[in-house]
């Protein structure tokens, strides 16, 4: 009896034995993901893929190197702020305008390119995927969209930047060279020009607002061709888009009547709102991936509330979550802003409230005591559920919205009827009564309409004004318009630094 | 003449034999060992004759022999006593293990060798080193005990693990870099080891060089840690106790400012940037609060039980054992404390003539209770206690301030009697009030079920030919809960809505392996072949994590998660292992003559399902070469030089520790987006990376050369020298971000080199009734990266600072992780200095420094101080490590002191907070810069620190880290035998253990020792305590 079981043992030992000798034993195949050769079959895979390549549009917002909060330092409008003269080295060097290749966040290179790659690949992909030829074209259109976005960040935040229309692959991507910016912005026209008649009017609001739509991909168009100074070009396309000032354009976009409700965070696809990122606390973003793909959470709020905010008892102050204390107001733009009616929504005026012992705080760096009050925090909108507090607020941001767009087309035209038209409609909305239509009333709405929401720097490097509003703050002229490139970029590969940059 | 001498001979004999049989008495005693426990079979014979005994199974013995002759007592591995008899009728004796005998057996990983003909580096401990060490975490015991062997706690938190390198840094990265622990033959990950109970162990040997190391092929290169548990012994059932308590205390605190210290301060910098005073009257804050000692805790209790019982007949022997510890941490003690609960069953069973069976199975449960945020600039404790204001305080007593804001509006944390505990107005963001932070955490624990054991059947074909199979695995259950009540600890910090969370993981690994041995001797020649086959799978599992949110309760004991929540206020996340396997195949050859020229031979081929499909398998040879100088006809015995074996060789191991399916392009999730209004999530698919199926394995060659010696018979040395070269260190390779992946490929990135020696000198000597030893071992290493792959010069470091980023960098012609930052250069005094510090073309380097800057180094000359202008600051790597132990017993009292240290590495000191401007200071701040002469080395204090004095990486950060330490004293008492007996004891021994009584440091941080990724990053390092033990030993 002892022997046979003896007998079994060895049995069992050699049958499992001689089956881990072979090359199958150590042969394993990935599960939870997909190999590349594989993937892209079919609608949901390639829906998925369409997803991926919309991911990176939350930068304008998600992550600590987002967009705004780094666009909004480097202008006269705001300071870096924060924690101290340290806190995030790239948002403090572009606000002193003293970034290097080193400490420009390579984030606001790779972000776009990672679009741009995941773009190419189901460019490359989708005409053999199995799905209708109507829903082919309209991916490919959004696809296209996106990557005119992405280049038209890159090509305005670096200039000089390569041109990837196909993916790289490990034997090729040390042979790439950076494009002129004209090649540049000429891909973009040319994606775009692709892309309107593909895209969609409209889409349903509840299951797919946020997808490229035609009336966004025009106001992005309009914008590249602002950029590119061809001006009849932009008020063209941008009159699209725009329709009678005032009014409702036709694909159903109108400017809010209510300033404020531009910045209640429920209000979200409102009519104003042409291209917007979307946040949500659905991914219950946590600090091991924030700023990553399945961070969903916007990290703005967080960056602009006040550091360790309180209110005593039977304070009128708002009830607010604590911040982070970045992008604090100058006094600059607060005194431009004291008296517009859009100053309550703009600015959370908390050195007031303190005066007044309606509140507390704990002043952070370079603080003014005037906080962003268009993305400051809200009670309301403190996730309670999982993930980190601090890194789920859901409020969307705009990327283009109506009154941005009256303004770009009033400033294409420069002057006339309809450009009046257009800066009348933008002050009517907010009570004020009309002035005559310039440059210079236009840029002082755009600065008033638009301020915190990350496009002052841009325009005023469109404008030329950069150098004497920003001298000041160490801006040099030639060199400061544009961003370093990472040094990341230049190591082993042939791109060459922008200059004034080592 | 020959004839003559057999005339005397049988005269004497039967001169003696008659003079015997008239005098003879009957002789009886017991034979036992240094442990008390029985010998038996200790072969008795009386001296000049050929009457001889051996002892029973309870070591007891009798026998006939001459009232005034000598008896020899003999065993194998025990030092021969001739004990004269004297007259007397009962001789016990104890007999003394030859630890330096040419019989003792080492493991050298599927079998064993003898001492006199291992040709490798290896070190070994035994048992009794490890009994006087208070029972932790077995990585402790073997801190200082062996040369080359770095070990540096990760935390004080009881329980926690220790960071270990073998022979330096061999791989980069940190988990790459753990060594291979293999316990009975089970191969066990680093982390994983917590199980083992210290008493338990009958012997850890680590196989240093690539030579020995090569019989574990793909996973050696890091060094093998063999641990080989207690079996039992034939005889008598031998029960055995062992157990202390005692209390710890911290054995340094900072010094940091009081509050009328901090308002100077504070004040100070607020003028310096142009603001006002802080405070109007600093003086009348007096000394304010110390925060340090409201969290720690002088006089945290441990305990440690341990029960053993062995035995067996001559077909079975078994060993089983009991433990139990129980330790509070020095820190926040109602959040820090730590209980392991084991029990092992060991057994060997002869079923047969030819077939062996044998099993060993260890069951441990460990629940750690912690702090949280350890070494971490982002809250918890520690850091919170350094960074708090003084001005705060911990209890806010004051009914006026109590009642009002943000008392008075939030759930704020109170005390037992109902006072809100102070929260700072000044010290922001993630410190909070350490006492405060320990209530919300009251329900947070970790814990880990672990069974891991092995059973063997060995068929003995012939008397040289062995063939056994094993089985072995691992079974690992471990998880945390988590009750986080509502609560509002300061305006950053804060909690509405309550959870309730867990996390619960199970793997399991196991491994087969079948080995051949054949055994023989040939006249002088002897020859030992294995051959073996494995196979290896781990990984196998998965978890999953539950959260449910706004439980309707407030108390942690009330949490259950059978609550019923809504699905909408319910989180959770599943995931599964990713298998990994290896097939691997392996033979050895052990060849020596006549114990005098030796030879071993080592080669296997392993298989990886880590690697891609050009390079699946590896195949690591490897060779030791010995040659015993003294056992050579020409060299004559001698007082002098006793022994003295030269020994070396060469070989190649592997590392396969890196994520799986790295050679792969794949698709994944993870690259989400938000459609539409309503908030939902859909996922996103994308490439993740681009393939690489080159990617093969990362390869370490070693060659070792070293010697051992006994010499003026009472020293032994044992010297090896190595160099270790690891090439294709696998790693993320950083491809530029225009290619658009979001995770860089792995690739065979750059080579690294350690070079060392290691040296271990004994001495053991017995005066009259002193029996004394000393036993010391150093160890230099010297760790240089070789190359980095051309595409970037540098790969940044793995040891980042809150905003400084990066505080280390690996480069070539430095070591792994070096410190890089800028090099101060003294304190600019007055404005001339300022503009006198130009460059050689007359560029002022620093136009808008201030008086009481640092003054920067400018190492490229470019006339203004940028990134290009950081430099290597010195090495986290110690570069000696010592360990010093001494014993000393005299009748039945024994000492032993043991003292272990490192020197020749940097520690960057970064406990204080950066971005929180109000935190408070260590009092060297009160030496800083004040004026003209008052200070050259630590700058101005200002909120508008625009040069960068506190904000730069730089040499001001960094301090020596060199330390000796005296780990472990001990004074113990042994009860005579005689009253031992009485209470049927054979052994009590009690004694007093005092741990950590004394450090030698400069440092000014708590602790020197600062394991981790990247060793000597002190961010608040939870400190080693100071212990006092009391203990009991007892054998029945």
């Amino acid at each position: 009896m002892k022997m046979m079981k003896i007998k079994y043992f060895f049995i069992a030992i050699a049958s499992v034995s001689l089956g881990s000798c072979t090359k199958d034993f150590v042969d394993l195949t990935p599960k939870g993901a997909f190999l590349s050769d594989n993937y892209y079959a079919n609608q949901e895979q390639a829906t998925a893929a369409l997803v991926g390549v919309y991911d990176p549009i939350r930068k304008n917002t998600g992550g600590f190197e987002n967009t705004i909060a780094m666009m909004n330092a480097g202008s006269d409008d705001h300071v870096a702020g924060g924690g101290g003269a340290t806190d995030g080295a790239g948002i403090q060097g572009f606000s002193n305008h003293t970034l290097t290749s080193t400490n420009i966040p390579g984030s606001f290179w790779n972000d776009y390119y990672q679009g741009i790659f995941r773009a190419n690949t189901l460019l490359v992909k989708l005409p053999g995927v199995e799905m209708t030829e109507d829903l082919k074209e309209r991916f490919t259109a959004e696809a296209r969209a996106l990557r005119a976005i992405y280049y038209f960040d890159l090509v305005r935040m670096f200039k000089n930047v390569p041109l990837l229309l196909d993916p790289l692959t490990a034997t090729n991507m040390y042979d790439v060279e950076q494009a002129t910016p004209e090649a540049v912005y000429a891909q973009i026209e040319n994606d775009l020009l692709a892309a309107i008649p593909a895209l969609p009017g409209d889409v349903p609001a509840a299951t797919e607002s946020g997808r490229i739509t035609k009336g966004a991909a025009q106001a992005v168009l309009g914008k590249v061709y602002l950029f590119e100074g061809k001006k009849p070009e932009a008020a063209a396309i941008l009159a699209e888009v725009n329709g009678t000032p005032g009014a409702t354009n036709k694909y159903g976009n109108k400017l809010l009547a209510n300033y404020s409700d531009l910045w209640v965070v429920a209000n979200k696809f409102n009519s104003e709102s042409l291209l917007e990122v979307s946040h949500t606390s659905a991914g219950n973003s946590d600090w091991w991936f924030w700023g990553s793909g399945a961070d969903e959470g916007n990290t703005l709020n967080v960056m602009v509330g006040p550091r360790s905010y309180s209110r005593p008892t039977g304070s009128t102050a708002p009830d607010l979550p604590s911040g982070w204390s970045f992008n604090c107001i100058t006094q600059d733009l607060y005194d431009a802003i004291k008296a517009d009616p859009r100053f309550g929504a703009t600015v959370f005026d908390l050195k007031a409230l303190k005066a007044a012992g309606e509140a507390d705080y704990i002043g952070g760096y370079q603080d003014t005591g005037y906080f962003l009050n268009k993305y400051l925090p809200r009670k309301s909108d403190v996730r309670t559920g999982g993930g980190a507090a601090e890194l789920n607020y859901k409020q969307n941001s705009y990327i283009i919205r109506l009154a941005d767009t009256y303004l770009m087309e009033a400033e294409a035209l420069g002057s006339g009827a309809r450009a009046q038209a257009l800066l009348d409609a933008v002050r009517a909305r907010v009570g004020l009564l009309p002035v005559p239509v310039t440059l210079a009333a236009i840029k002082n709405e755009r600065r008033m309409e638009l301020a915190g929401e990350g496009l002052r720097f841009f325009d005023l490097v469109r404008w030329g004004d950069a150098g004497a509003k920003l001298g000041s703050r160490g801006f040099i002229v030639g060199t400061s318009e544009i961003f370093p490139i990472p040094s990341r970029e230049l190591q082993g590969t042939k791109l060459k630094q922008n200059p004034g940059y080592n | 003449m020959k004839f003559t001498k057999l005339f005397v001979f049988c005269f004497l004999s039967i001169l003696f034999s008659v003079y015997a049989h008239a005098q003879d008495v009957n002789v009886s005693g017991k034979v036992y060992d240094e442990n008390g426990l029985p010998i038996p079979g200790v072969s008795i014979l009386v001296k000049g004759t050929t009457k001889a005994t051996a002892s029973d199974f309870n070591g007891n013995y009798a026998i006939k022999a001459p009232a005034k002759g000598t008896l020899v007592f003999s065993f194998i591995g025990y030092s021969t006593v001739q004990e004269s008899i004297n007259g007397r009728n009962r001789i016990d004796l104890k007999l003394i293990a030859e630890s330096l005998s040419l019989q003792e057996v080492v493991v050298v990983g599927y079998g064993t060798q003898k001492k006199s003909v291992v040709t490798g580096a290896i070190s070994s401990i035994r048992s009794k080193d490890l009994e006087k060490i208070p029972a932790g975490r077995i990585e402790q015991a073997l801190q200082g005990r062996v040369s080359g062997v770095t070990i540096a706690a990760s935390s004080g938190q009881p329980g926690a693990t220790s960071t270990i390198r073998v022979r330096g840094v061999t791989t980069f990265g940190d988990s790459g870099n753990n060594p291979l622990w293999v316990v009975d033959g089970v191969v066990v990950d680093a982390g994983g080891i917590g199980f083992l109970n210290q008493s338990d162990i009958e012997s850890i040997e680590v196989l240093k060089d690539a030579a020995s190391a090569a019989i574990y092929g793909t996973r050696a290169a890091t060094g093998v840690i063999l641990v080989t548990t207690k079996k039992g012994k034939a005889g008598k059932l031998t029960v055995n106790y062992n157990g202390f308590s005692g209390f710890s205390s911290p054995a340094k605190t900072l010094h940091l400012l009081n509050a009328t210290q901090y308002g100077a301060l504070l004040n100070e910098k607020s003028v310096a940037a142009g603001g006002s005073p802080i405070f109007s009257n600093v003086s009348a804050l007096g000394v304010g609060t110390d925060w340090q000692k409201a969290i720690f805790n002088t006089s945290a209790y441990r305990y440690s039980h341990e029960l053993s019982i062995s035995g067996g007949s001559e077909n079975s022997t078994f060993y089983t054992s009991l433990g139990l510890q129980d330790q509070e941490g020095i820190v926040s003690t109602e959040i820090s404390n730590y209980n392991k609960k084991n029990f092992r069953l060991n057994s060997t069973h002869k079923l047969s003539k030819i077939f062996t069976f044998g099993q060993t199975l260890g069951f441990s449960r460990q629940k750690s209770v912690g702090i949280g945020n350890t070494n971490s600039e982002f809250g918890g404790p520690l850091s919170s206690a350094i960074n708090l204001d003084p001005t705060t305080p911990i209890v806010e007593m004051d009914p006026i301030k109590a009642n009002a804001a943000p008392y008075s509006v939030n759930l704020v944390i109170r005390d037992a009697n109902g006072n809100p505990y102070g929260i700072s107005s000044i010290v922001g963001q993630e410190m909070t009030n350490p006492l405060a932070y320990a209530k919300t955490r009251l329900g947070n624990f970790d814990w880990s079920d672990d069974v891991v054991g092995n059973a063997y059947l060995e068929a003995a074909i012939t008397s040289h030919l062995k063939v056994r199979s094993t089985f072995g695995g691992k079974l690992a259950y471990w998880g945390d809960q988590a009750f986080t009540p509502v609560n509002y600890l300061s305006a950053t910090s804060n909690v509405l809505k309550n959870s309730y969370g867990k996390n619960e993981n199970k793997s399991f690994a196991w491994n087969i392996e079948n080995i051949l041995t054949y055994s023989n001797k040939f006249g002088n020649h002897n020859l030992t072949v294995l051959l073996g086959q494995g196979a290896y799978v781990d990984n196998i599992g998965g978890g999953s994590g539950n959260t449910l949110f706004g439980l309707p309760i407030s108390d942690y004991r009330d949490a259950s998660f059978n609550f019923d929540i809504a699905q909408s206020e319910r989180s959770s996340a599943t995931y599964d292992l990713v298998e990994h396997k290896l097939t691997s195949l392996f033979a050895r050859v052990n060849y020596d003559y006549n114990e005098k020229y030796l030879f071993t031979g080592i080669i296997r081929r392993d298989g990886s399902s880590r690697f891609g499909a050009n390079n699946k398998f590896g195949v690591f040879p490897s060779f030791n070469l010995g040659w015993v100088v003294t056992k050579e006809d020409f060299w004559k015995e001698n007082n002098v030089l006793n022994l003295l074996k030269i020994r070396g060789g060469y070989g190649i191991v592997g590392n396969d520790a890196i994520p799986d399916f790295r050679y792969l392009s794949l698709v994944a999730g993870g690259n989400n987006y938000s459609f539409g209004n309503e908030g939902e999530i859909t996922t996103g698919y994308a490439n993740q990376t681009l393939d690489n199926p080159d990617l093969k394995w990362e390869e370490t060659s070693q060659t070792n050369v070293g010697f051992e010696s006994r010499f003026f018979n009472d020293f032994n040395l044992t010297v090896d020298l190595f160099k270790k070269t690891t090439t294709g260190i696998l790693r993320p390779i950083n491809i530029p971000g225009y290619v658009g992946v979001t995770t860089n490929p792995a690739g065979n990135v750059a080579d690294m080199d350690n070079k060392g020696i290691e040296l271990e000198l004994g001495y053991k000597k017995r005066f009259g009734k002193v029996n004394f030893s000393i036993n010391g071992n150093v160890a230099y290493l010297e760790n240089e990266v070789t190359y980095v792959a051309t595409d970037s010069k540098f790969i940044t470091g793995d040891a980042s600072f809150q905003s400084m980023g990066a505080v280390t960098r690996t480069q070539v012609g430095q070591s792994y992780n070096s410190f890089y930052g800028f090099k101060t250069n003294g304190i600019f005094q007055n404005e001339e200095e300022v503009t006198a510090y130009a460059n050689s073309a007359g560029v002022v380097i620093q136009p808008n420094a201030r008086p009481g800057d640092f003054k920067w180094v400018d190492t490229d000359g470019d006339g203004s101080i940028t990134d290009a202008d950081k430099q290597f600051l010195g090495s986290n790597i110690p570069k000696y490590t010592y360990g010093l132990t001494l014993n000393l017993d005299y009748k039945g009292f024994d000492f032993m002191a043991f003292a272990q240290g490192a020197a020749g590495s940097k520690i960057f000191q970064g406990l204080r907070r950066l971005d929180v401007g109000n935190a408070n200071y260590q009092t060297e701040a009160l030496g800083r810069w004040v004026g003209e002469g008052t200070s050259n080395d630590y700058p101005r204090l200002t909120n508008n620190d625009t040069n960068g004095n506190f904000g730069k990486m730089s040499d001001f950060y960094l301090e020596n880290g060199d330390y000796l330490r005296l780990k472990l004293v001990q004074l113990g008492y042994s009860l005579p035998i005689d009253a031992a007996s009485k209470i049927g004891a054979s052994k009590i021994r009690l004694y007093l253990t005092g741990e950590n009584l004394l450090t030698l440091t400069k440092y000014t941080g708590y602790d020197p020792e600062i394991g981790g990724g990247v060793f000597g990053i002190d961010k608040g390092v939870y400190p080693q305590a100071r212990t006092v033990m009391f203990g009991a030993n007892l054998q029945f």
